[in-house]
């Protein structure tokens, strides 16, 4: 049997590489074991996407080219997918759990008739067995899932649970044979970002992140000047994405943004589980809270019990330019 | 306008048990509700029959238990509600539920459209939308904030990803997964709920299905929980700041500088 092997699905937009892709090829490399790490790449800038690949050394790139790819459709991009994992035979699939990545997935899957696991904040194996960690309902519920006799053994990952790092490696790129399918009946426009890229807490350096108990409009403006000043952006927990000005794109947690800042100020947030797995990756993290007992305090490296307002104030003061 | 929405019932509450034997989540004896962002789809649902005119009708697959989501589907203004039910379902993962799902679909015959929430929250997956739409060989829009008919087979349609949105236009017949932005559910008014227990709910089981009995179930699914656990966390060690403000953020400012 040829040499057992993981793929991962590079999702591009025309020539951008998505970065999660890039965690999972990290990820990957660090799981392999011996399996060769395989990029599956649906582009219409091989050139360019290809280099950007390369840099996270990846054994193999297998290239599916095609212009139309700038804006295909889930089923046109899980069409490709489909045809190149039945050439290659991989063991196991990582794929980005980034909407289009939790799109295409399913569909997939449902042509290669094995098992996915949705959203997952770790993999690992055990043997050859890909065991695929989530969270599921609840507080503190997480399960281990497997899909034993079927292949490949298929897990969307969560954007930013693990950091891509470059490594050298002698990547082999190869063009596949495939044949683009386009859809009937759907026209996918290209996406037009809500914000540019670098807008986005999960890529921030800092973010100050605002909970139920910093909930108040006074607050929330000071919050946005301390963040300008620091050159980091506001993030919230749940309840605060009610404000028109908090989509979910500011929300952090299990249903919102992993984030991983060099610095991270909680205010007023208590620590709710789902709260608490998207901030493990933070370097530094400073907590503020009225509630001695709250949770928060558990992960946190600095904790100030007492009233979000004054020390806020205080931060502003001291850190005034 | 023949429209198909797909419901599940997920627990009320946030303490769900798990079986020790089966490692499956036990749904019994909790108050199910229906899952919020399908509550969405039902919506959006009668919004387009109140313009097109049409039909909905409830699908669901699950336990006895379920009926009582279906009735609240009912109540909000659905015309009719199918429930696939029985044991051969039990135990199913998401390809085993999408596959049920579809031909059940298939067997209503003539739907133009099926909606779906874009995600349960207690499975938490969104992937039952696209592999009903894969075994269905129709075109999918996933987590549409925006809904509009250009005419009576074109939908326009928004979705939104990760930091930006995306438009897209189908042909009908399509399925469509949607996201809370994109409607607010009207509550069930008296009229709705008294009329509601007029209208049918049949049960279909694998035997009013034509189904490959191994891709159902338990046995049709590929995945199983190995394990359930609350996660361990590792804390940080934790350094307490003065009470007063300032001083609090003196302390954090040296030590973080340097
Ligand atoms: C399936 C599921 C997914 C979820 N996903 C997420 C998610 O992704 N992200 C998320 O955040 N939540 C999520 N939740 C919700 C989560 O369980 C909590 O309800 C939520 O995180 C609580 O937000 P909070 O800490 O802001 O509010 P609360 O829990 O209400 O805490 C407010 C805190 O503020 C403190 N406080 C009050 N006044 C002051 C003051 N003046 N100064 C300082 N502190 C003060 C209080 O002591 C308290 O600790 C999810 C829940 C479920 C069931
Ligand atoms: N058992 C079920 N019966 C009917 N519809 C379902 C069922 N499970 C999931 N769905 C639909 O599929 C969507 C996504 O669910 P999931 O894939 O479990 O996250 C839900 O919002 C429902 O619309």
């Amino acid at each position: 049997m040829a040499q057992s092997m993981i793929a991962v699905y590079v999702q591009t937009d025309g020539s951008m590489v998505e970065p999660t892709s890039l965690q999972l090829i990290t990820k990957a490399r660090a799981i392999a074991n011996g399996q060769r790490v395989v990029a599956l790449l649906p582009t219409s800038d091989a050139d360019q996407t290809v280099a950007t690949v390369k840099q996270y050394g990846p054994d193999e790139i297998l290239v599916l080219a095609d212009d139309r790819f700038a804006a295909a459709t889930d089923t046109e991009i899980a069409d490709g997918l489909y045809q190149v994992v039945e050439q290659v035979q991989p063991n196991s699939m990582l794929i980005p759990a980034t909407v289009v990545g939790r799109s295409v997935a399913p569909r997939l899957q449902a042509k290669l008739q094995t098992g996915l696991t949705a959203d997952c904040l770790d993999v690992y194996f055990d043997g050859d067995t890909l065991v695929q960690v989530k969270p599921t309902y609840g507080d503190d519920i997480m399960c281990e899932i497997i899909c034993a006799d079927r292949r490949p053994q298929m897990a969307t990952v969560r954007p930013n649970v693990f950091q891509a790092e470059p490594a050298q490696a002698a990547t082999q790129v190869t063009n596949v044979d495939f044949e683009f399918h386009p859809e009937a009946h759907i026209k996918m426009e290209k996406p037009t970002p809500i914000i540019s890229s670098s807008a986005n807490i999960s890529d921030a350096s800092v973010v100050i992140a605002l909970g139920r108990g910093a909930d108040n409009p006074q607050l929330i403006e000071k919050a946005q000047k301390l963040a300008a000043r620091l050159g980091g952006m506001v993030g919230v927990s749940r309840p605060l994405t009610d404000h028109a000005e908090f989509g979910h794109e500011s929300q952090i947690g299990q249903s919102g943004q992993s984030i991983a800042p060099d610095l991270l100020i909680n205010f007023g947030i208590s620590g709710a589980t789902q709260y608490l797995v998207g901030i493990e990756n933070a370097k530094t993290i400073v907590s503020v809270n009225t509630d001695p007992d709250a949770p928060i305090f558990t992960k946190s490296d600095y904790a100030y019990v007492g009233d979000a307002n004054d020390f806020m104030d205080a931060l502003l003061s001291s850190t005034r330019v | 306008m023949k429209i198909v929405v797909c419901i599940k019932q997920v627990p009320k509450s946030d303490s769900v048990k798990i079986d020790p034997k089966t490692n499956n989540m036990v749904r019994d004896n909790v108050e199910g509700v229906i899952n919020p962002f399908d509550k969405n789809a039902i919506e959006e649902a009668l919004r387009i029959k109140d313009q097109l005119g049409g039909e909905v009708i409830l699908l669901s697959m699950g336990p006895d238990g379920y009926m009582s989501s279906l009735r609240d589907g009912l109540a909000m203004g659905a015309d009719r509600a199918i429930l696939l039910s029985s044991r051969a379902f039990g135990g199913a993962d998401t390809l085993a539920t999408g596959y049920p799902i579809s031909q059940a679909i298939k067997k209503i015959g003539g739907v133009d459209l099926v909606l779906l929430g874009r995600q349960s929250v207690d499975a938490d997956t969104g992937q039952v939308g696209p592999i009903v739409a894969e075994y269905l060989n129709v075109p999918q829009v996933t987590f549409a904030e925006e809904l509009r008919f250009v005419d009576e087979h074109t939908l326009y349609g928004q979705r939104l990803l990760d930091g930006a949105t995306q438009s897209v236009q189908v042909t009908l017949p399509a399925v469509v997964m949607v996201r809370s932005e994109l409607n607010t559910p009207r509550y069930e008014t008296p009229v709705n709920i008294q009329t509601s227990f007029e209208k049918p709910i049949d049960v279909w089981t694998e035997h009013d299905l034509d189904l490959d009995a191994t891709r159902i179930g338990q046995a049709g699914s590929p995945t199983t929980v190995q394990k359930v656990y609350a996660p361990k966390r590792e804390g940080r060690q934790t350094v307490q700041l003065s009470d007063d403000s300032a001083t609090a953020v003196k302390e954090l400012l040296a030590r973080i500088r340097n």
